[in-house]
């Protein structure tokens, strides 16, 4: 038991390494553009999310995507879709196992890529947050529990402005209260 | 051209109306007031006269359904696109002293001149000429009028005579406009009164003025902005004149705030706010600094939207499962559903006369817009019908248009269409251009521009020239614009 609990955390821990090493790869594919955000100032701060989910963000090659997957609380869509992968309900199953052995509160939090209107990607990360809240209880997990929340395009993961940011950027946050 | 002096102007009774007490702190921080004035009766009808016996148009005046000429002779179509702007001379406004003759050590004058010539630069309408060209001082001009031979020579087809004194902490400028071909006036001459400090805004209501005698067309300067700013991780709320000058800012901390949205008469703000955890709809009451939240319903609460009488409200919530528009009253009563299906509708907003709303749906299996009568959500029609994604409506204050964004081929640009679903055209081509939102005279979109990381505001005319960068100091960004209507 000791031993596979080592292994979770090592496991975990590279993950964790793999992941904050995707982000900075958005550096120079994002190029000039991420340059002129120096200017601006602050620029990454207001992205909000503490460093972990950098463990958790799909591979967009495929490769290895399936462990770090399967330990995520976040789970991607296609460009203006909420509708959810196999592989979505996969993170989502995960996450309703997880949660059944707690009685902790959540919240769902839905995003979206840069492209397209304000109020078009609030009401799409809406649906994102509500399409992964329906499977959760779908699962079992009592809808008393659950909040969900839009956040638009206002809360990036990442700064870039390419299909590899933006498929990072389209996703359901399950968010432990 | 008769003599047009200072004592000629003053008859009538000219009054500073201040009747809200939040104006006073609105000006303390550093916002312009509200100025009134009422026109000069009784005086230089001559030239109303001599205007109407002759018609000499600057430019080819197609009358278009709404192409109303102002004052017949000397007039601007602005209907059409890509004209030449009007060459119009701006001389400086000469001080005087209390007695009435020019002080050289004023500079009201100039400043005012500034502005004006700004405003109307920035239309696109107009070419102010270079004041080193004048063969006429500012004080000939004004004491003895225009030699309209001279103003002649350098090409002018207008020009603009004015004088400005203080008298009791107040700004009295006075102006005339002249026709340079007929050697005429354009309307009677015109004073506004108003505190010192709020010398720009009477600078905007000259341009406003200017701009109405010669085109036809009600002005838009003396209007102001709200937009979200963000710079950093901060993002807030703030107001500025149309010029982009006397920015307030009105919220400043980490939360998001999105979606301001002129009230009809100006005077209330909504807007989205996560302040609470989920995004709710607030409004704010730029008179009192009040503010009340506007509903507080499971889910999404997102895209208010003002109906023209400022008494109800269009609304975006998901609490029945998902994204449909509502109507409500704005003090909380009378919730009803408007839309019902299972796709995405968002985005609505009214017809100037409140018995339509247009909005977005993705009900076709792409975003695109669509119109419903307001009253029960019936009579829905598709107006777009090119591209895969149509979103972000606004209908325009006259009526004639609406403004959304249209996406294509990786961007997304600023685009209007008639409320039968014709004429639709591209007005911008960039990588993201979207929240557009309408001067108060219909002819002009605000909107913003992102690049990169970087978002700015811009407009352009609704005939797609004349794009122009509103500046904002402090090299912030400026995103989710609200046009208000004028402020008077």
């Amino acid at each position: 038991m000791k031993r596979l609990v080592t292994i979770f955390i090592t496991v975990l821990f590279l993950g964790t390494l793999a992941g904050c090493g995707a982000v900075p790869n958005e550096g120079p594919g994002d190029g000039t553009s991420s340059q002129a955000g120096g200017g601006v100032g602050g620029d990454g701060s207001s992205v909000g999310r503490p460093g972990g989910y950098g463990s958790n963000l799909d591979d967009p090659n495929g490769t290895g995507g399936g462990m770090r997957g399967e330990m995520g609380r976040l789970v991607h869509f296609d460009f203006n879709s909420a509708m959810l992968t196999g592989e979505a309900e996969e993170v989502l199953a995960y996450n309703a196992r997880q949660l059944s052995k707690t009685s902790g509160r959540i919240q769902v939090e839905g995003h979206c890529d840069e492209r397209g209107t304000r109020e078009y990607n609030l009401a799409l990360g809406q649906q994102r947050a509500d399409a992964a809240a329906r499977y959760l209880i779908s699962q079992g997990i009592d809808a008393s529990r659950i909040k969900t929340i839009s956040y638009g395009k206002e809360r990036p993961l990442v700064r870039g402005h390419e299909d590899q940011s933006w498929a990072q950027n389209r996703r359901a946050e399950v968010v432990p209260q | 051209m008769g003599q047009v002096s200072l004592t000629g102007l003053i008859m009538g009774r000219w009054g500073l109306d201040q009747p809200f007490d939040f104006f006073k702190e609105y000006v303390r921080n550093g916002m312009a007031g509200i100025v009134t004035c009422r026109w000069g009766f009784g005086f230089l009808n001559r030239a109303e006269i001599a205007m109407k016996k002759l018609r000499i148009a600057v430019f080819s005046l197609l009358f278009l359904a709404y192409g109303v000429p102002a004052y017949g002779a000397l007039s601007i179509d602005i209907t059409k696109g890509g004209l030449q702007p009007l060459p119009i001379a701006l001389s400086d406004f000469v001080d005087l002293s209390p007695d009435g003759t020019a002080s050289p050590q004023g500079t009201s004058g100039h400043r005012i001149n500034e502005v004006v010539t700004a405003d109307l630069e920035r239309s696109g309408l107009f070419k102010p000429l270079d004041p080193t060209t004048f063969l006429q001082t500012p004080v000939e001009l004004w004491q003895q009028g225009p030699n309209f031979r001279d103003w002649r020579l350098i090409g002018a087809d207008a020009v603009v005579s004015g004088a400005v004194h203080e008298k009791d902490g107040k700004l009295i400028a006075d102006f005339f406009l002249h026709d340079v071909y007929q050697g005429s006036l354009v309307g009677k001459g015109k004073r506004f009164t108003a505190p010192v400090r709020d010398w720009r805004h009477v600078a905007h209501r000259i341009a406003d003025e200017i701009y109405t005698r010669l085109t036809g067309e009600s002005g838009y300067f003396t209007s102001r902005i709200a937009f979200v700013a963000n710079k950093g991780d901060m993002k807030w709320l703030a107001l500025m004149d149309q010029d982009g000058a006397n920015r307030v800012d009105l919220t400043r901390d980490r939360t998001i705030v999105l979606t301001p949205r002129f009230a009809p008469a100006g005077e209330q703000l909504f807007y989205l706010s996560y302040e609470r955890g989920p995004p709710r709809i607030f409004r704010w009451d730029l008179y009192t600094g009040k503010r009340t939240i506007q509903g507080d319903y499971p889910g999404l609460n997102s895209a208010p939207a003002w109906s023209p009488n400022g008494r109800s409200m269009a609304v975006t919530l998901s609490m029945d499962g998902n994204s449909e528009i509502y109507l409500r009253d704005i003090d909380g009563g009378g919730l009803r559903r408007l839309t019902e299906n299972s796709a995405i509708d968002t985005s609505p907003s009214f017809s100037p006369d409140g018995s339509q709303i247009v909005f977005n749906s993705d009900r076709g299996g792409s975003p695109q817009i669509y119109v419903m009568d307001a009253a029960d959500g019936g009579n829905v029609r598709r107006l777009t019908f090119e591209g895969s994604y149509n979103a972000a409506p606004c209908w325009s204050p006259r009526g004639d248009y609406i403004a959304y964004v249209s996406g294509g081929g990786g961007r997304f640009r600023i685009s209007v269409i008639d409320p039968k679903g014709q004429n639709s055209r591209a007005l911008t081509d960039s990588w993201m251009d979207e929240s557009p939102t309408w001067s108060p005279n219909g002819r002009v979109i605000l909107f913003s521009r992102q690049a990169g990381n970087q978002t700015r505001l811009y407009t352009v005319d609704l005939t797609g020239h004349n794009e122009r960068l509103v500046s904002l100091d402090d090299d912030l960004n400026g995103s989710d614009p609200s046009w208000s209507p004028l402020i008077r």
